[in-house]
């Protein structure tokens, strides 16, 4: 029993915490908004550089030959940056499950873009219009010759569209583990997420004076942050133990994964909630940046499942 | 990362839970916040000590088995299993013992933590005083040096185990010049000493589980002082850390409490009811949660990461969890929840414990305070 990640997995989310800090910025994140592409390239290629997109595909595929335990700290990364684009789809989803096929190298290079859809109950599919292919529980679709609906969503790092006119080429799967990788992977960036909200708001409490004082001296101010803080940081343990799980293919993964999803999505929704009311009228306009985290995180609170789903998953595994 | 226990910590649990199996009284013990019930958990507390399992986790000399973190984990999770009795010397075995390994002098380690180990010795915790609770700076009794004495003037309140307890570990005022958390001194006290009038005070169940100690010129040794004179709230506050930490609560308690409350759901829960069902699978999730977080937390301690103020975030974590899934067993006996005794009795016992949670070692304001001034880095209130 030891529960605690080893050097070479904390030196990997180090790694990406500094290329995301650089490459990733809030100002890159507002770019991909405005410019309606839900993605940013230049990103992507660094991404791939770094191993992070084939993290989860063997060597002889390209890839870095990591499990789900290595990666989840990288997930987490991911959304402290909010980073935009399909990463956790193609990362998580269709790499592992492309493992050995003509698709696994473009993947692990990046060269190949891919997006997963249909795997919970949402119509809709994310980043279609930029990805190469989709990965659906009944095989790929590509996107070129689909018929590509944009609908309008709330996160501007993460085209919405729905297919239409599509053909499905039938792959085999390494496994079936597609969703449970998608959710875990959504709960371990939410949790990032999260943390970075609250770390915003404190910044912002510092700083912002009323009353002669800065507003982050005050108790509800600081109960508020503290309870924010307490829901994350519970949450953590549970995402990394379901990382575990999927790993080693415990028997026990549908509840692990979904009792990860469930507090992290709840946990990351409430940090937006308390962030944004420490951050007062400045919280409630586009300039702040406290956006991009918020809408990211109403997004991804409800892909892969959203917490009631998942809060009966994991009823109908301990109250049988 | 490896969550499968290893074949020596499989062994470890085997032991345990075949000795508990053979030890464990079949009749539980009446409350040790009664005399009767009192004398019969110390009498258990021997037992334990003499199968060297009243303190797993302290080294061979002092009575322990020099278990690590990880195997007493494993200990509580049996302890729990075996509904074994309340441990009447929480506060001595949990409390003071780790903080005497910690800052006490040799002759104090081999005097005291056998002792403490073996229940000789049962001890109350004297910290609060009437106007001294969560400001606990502002503590107003004295110790004052006379050649190699301390004389003890004041009062403390809330002392828990007080009213039947052999000693109580207090801090004093002893620089009467010094403000606040400086000039104050952790000395341990017999409680049969002249000078002391214990009054004990019913509890919201009617045991006497806390008193008021009344301190009249009372004369101990100054070699009764544990760390520095004078650096008594860093003394207290390494305790504190120990108490909000893992060590106070662990999570084996919680996780059986979710798992009896998954068997009362079972029992009379109305299947289409899923709101109810989803609420009783939110307290499973936080207990088991709690176990996932004090795993990670103490194998980061096996480590070498001490445990900071993270132990206030497992304080207030524990303590509000317990509170909720006592509210919802007793939601889901409806009527009976009324009922003191019978089947019900322990859940509605467990309830009134349960509230008590929120307030001792530490509110859980000052926790939240505790979280925002040293994890959030806020600037300190005024």
């Amino acid at each position: 029993m030891r529960f605690s990640f080893g050097d070479d997995q904390l030196l990997l989310a180090a790694g990406l915490r500094e290329l995301l800090a650089r490459e990733c910025t809030p100002a890159h994140v507002r770019a991909v908004w405005d410019g309606r592409t839900g993605h940013d390239p230049a990103l992507w290629a660094k991404l791939a550089g770094m191993g992070v997109l084939g993290l989860l595909l063997p060597e002889s595929d390209g890839g870095t030959g990591l499990d789900e335990v290595d990666a989840v700290l990288q997930w987490q990364e991911l959304g402290r940056a909010a980073a935009p684009g399909p990463v956790l789809e193609h990362m998580a989803v269709a790499a592992p499950a492309l493992r050995g096929t003509r698709f696994a190298a473009g993947l692990a290079d990046g060269s190949l873009v891919a997006t997963a859809a249909g795997f919970d109950a949402s119509p809709y599919v994310a980043h279609a219009q930029i990805a190469h292919i989709v990965v659906t529980p009944d095989g790929v679709v590509p996107t070129a010759g689909a018929r590509i609906v944009d609908i309008a969503g709330i996160d501007g790092g993460r085209l919405l569209s729905t297919l239409a006119e599509f053909r499905t080429e039938p792959v085999h799967f390494s496994d079936q583990l597609g969703f449970e990788r998608g959710a875990l992977a959504t709960a371990a960036y939410l949790v990032g997420s999260g943390e970075r909200m609250i770390e915003l708001a404190a910044e912002h409490a510092r700083v912002r004076q009323q009353f002669g004082k800065p507003i982050g001296s005050f108790q509800a101010v600081k109960h508020l942050l503290a309870d924010a803080l307490l829901k994350i940081e519970f949450a953590k343990p549970a995402v990394y133990r379901a990382a575990w799980s999927v790993a080693q293919r415990e028997p026990t993964v549908a509840r692990d994964v979904s009792m990860a999803k469930a507090l992290a999505g709840e946990a990351a929704y409430r940090a937006g909630r308390s962030a944004m009311q420490v951050h007062g009228g400045i919280g409630y306009t586009w300039e702040a940046d406290l956006q991009l985290w918020m809408k990211k995180t109403w997004a991804l609170m409800r892909a892969w499942g959203d917490s009631p789903y998942h809060r009966r998953r994991v009823a109908e595994a301990v109250t049988a | 990362m490896d969550l499968r226990y290893t074949p020596a910590q499989d062994a470890f649990r085997s032991e345990a839970r075949a000795w508990l199996e053979a030890n464990v009284p079949a009749k539980p013990l009446p409350s040790f916040d009664t005399a009767e019930g009192f004398e019969q958990h110390r009498a258990w507390e021997r037992r334990l000590y003499d199968g060297r399992w009243s303190a797993v986790s302290w080294p061979v000399e002092y009575g322990g088995r020099g278990a690590d973190y990880l195997e007493w984990l494993i200990f509580e999770e049996e302890y729990y299993r075996a509904d074994a009795p309340g441990r009447v010397n929480q506060n001595g075995i949990f409390l003071l013992g780790p903080t005497i390994m910690e800052v006490g002098t040799e002759a104090q380690r081999t005097r005291f933590l056998p002792a403490i180990a073996s229940s000789e010795i049962v001890w109350a915790q004297a910290w609060s005083e009437p106007n001294a609770g969560s400001d606990l700076a502002a503590i107003r009794s004295t110790a004052n040096r006379d050649g190699d004495d301390w004389i003890l003037n004041g009062q403390k309140t809330w002392a828990s185990r007080a009213a039947w307890a052999d000693w109580c570990f207090g801090i004093f005022r002893s620089d009467p010049t010094a403000e606040r958390q400086r000039g104050l001194t952790f000395v341990l006290v017999p409680l049969d000493s002249p000078g002391i009038t214990v009054r004990p005070i019913a509890q919201l169940d009617g045991d006497t589980g806390f008193a008021e100690i009344f301190f009249d010129d009372v004369r101990v040794p100054r070699a009764n002082t544990l760390g520095e004179e004078g650096k008594g709230w860093n003394v207290a506050m390494a305790t504190a850390a120990f108490e909000r930490g893992v060590s106070l609560r662990s999570p084996a308690r919680f996780t059986e409490a979710a798992a009896r409350l998954l068997d009362l759901w079972r029992e009379v829960g109305d299947p289409d009811d899923t709101a109810m069902r989803d609420a009783v699978t939110d307290a499973w999730m936080q207990a088991e949660g709690y176990r996932l977080h004090t795993q990670m937390t103490v194998t980061g301690m096996l480590e070498g990461r001490p445990i900071g103020a993270e132990a206030s975030m497992n304080k207030i974590f524990w303590s509000e969890m317990d509170v909720r899934i006592h509210e919802l067993a007793l939601q889901l006996l409806g009527p009976d929840a009324e009922r003191t005794s019978g089947v019900n009795e322990r859940w509605v016992d467990g309830f009134l414990f349960s509230l008590a949670g929120p307030i001792y070692a530490g509110t859980n304001e000052i926790q939240r305070n505790i979280i925002a001034d040293r994890v959030l880095q806020l600037p300190k209130g005024t």
